[in-house]
């Protein structure tokens, strides 16, 4: 990403474009050397729903590749889900989608 | 020494000896205080129903700021902004979870149904948290290091100490969240 000079007006369009709710957000689970592997995989399960399978694999992913996104979806939902990981007591943040979103 | 918790038919169960109870009451005790805001419900009847808190700020101890993370990455005015809206309702969350597990430990044997069994693990979960950060915790190779210290007669030290404690009670999830995940497997 470049820097940018624009004056103030343009950064206010941008803003605007950016918290479209047509751009999915997503959700960030990030690796920490305290939470246990299957106490991760458990909440994963339990929470979001998701199989066993898919919750290994998204704990092998925050666990070696150091974050993962672990769902997608509007920019409240999402902050939903942040709180509920905070509750569990992983650290989860809320970003805008990437490519992929 | 606690035995293991195992899922059976009536729930999940485990056994505590006393000290252990009384250790990790006091740990929850402990975590409950840090939790407790320092500011009282905001006079606003509204903003107190729905957990506003306009007067929240980023927690300096680092132990607090590990179990109220910030929800946005780089930006430290929506994190700001987010802490406001949620800060309040995830101390209770959490303040929740330990008073209950901290109830469980009037009888030396628990039976948990899947809701008890969850509030303890994150009960457990949190004091873990809290340990790490106050034994530097910061990567997998101190985890390591923590880990080896497994022999109470080498508690001659605080961190020892702390080291000790810290192993048991991720011993303890361990044990548990096995007995969680192979009940969510059998009731498939």
């Amino acid at each position: 990403m470049s820097v940018s000079t624009a004056p103030e007006t343009d950064r206010e369009v941008s803003t605007r474009e950016l918290i479209s709710p047509d751009i999915p957000w997503e959700l960030i689970v990030w690796n920490d050397p305290v939470n246990l592997m299957s106490y991760v995989s458990y909440v994963f399960q339990s929470y979001f729903g998701y199989s066993e399978a898919k919750a290994a694999k998204l704990m092998l992913e925050v666990h070696t590749e150091g974050k993962s996104a672990v769902a997608h979806g509007s920019k409240e939902k999402m902050e939903a889900h942040a709180v509920a990981m905070h509750g569990f007591g992983l650290w989860a943040t809320v970003q805008k989608g990437g490519p992929r979103g | 020494m606690a035995r293991a918790f195992s899922a059976g038919r009536r729930g999940i169960t485990g056994f505590l000896e006393p000290a252990e109870r009384d250790l990790l009451r006091k740990l929850f005790t402990d975590i409950i205080t840090m939790l407790e805001p320092d500011t009282p419900a905001h006079e606003d009847p509204l903003a107190a129903l729905i957990g506003l808190d306009m007067d929240v700020s980023v927690p300096v101890d680092p132990a607090l700021l590990r179990l109220l993370p910030d929800a946005v990455k780089d930006d430290a005015d929506s994190a700001l902004e987010f802490r406001q809206l949620t800060e309040r309702s995830l101390r209770e969350t959490k303040i929740g979870a330990l008073r209950a597990a901290s109830l469980g430990l009037e009888s030396e044997k628990l039976v948990l149904n899947a809701e008890g069994a969850k509030l303890w693990a994150m009960a457990l979960n949190d004091v873990r948290l809290v340990l790490a950060e106050r034994l530097e915790i910061r990567d997998e190779e101190d985890a390591e290091r923590i880990h080896e210290v497994q022999d109470w007669g080498d508690a001659d030290d605080v961190e020892s100490y702390l080291s000790l404690v810290y192993n048991f009670v991720s011993w303890l999830q361990e044990s548990l969240v096995q007995a969680m995940l192979s009940a969510m497997a059998r009731s498939k």
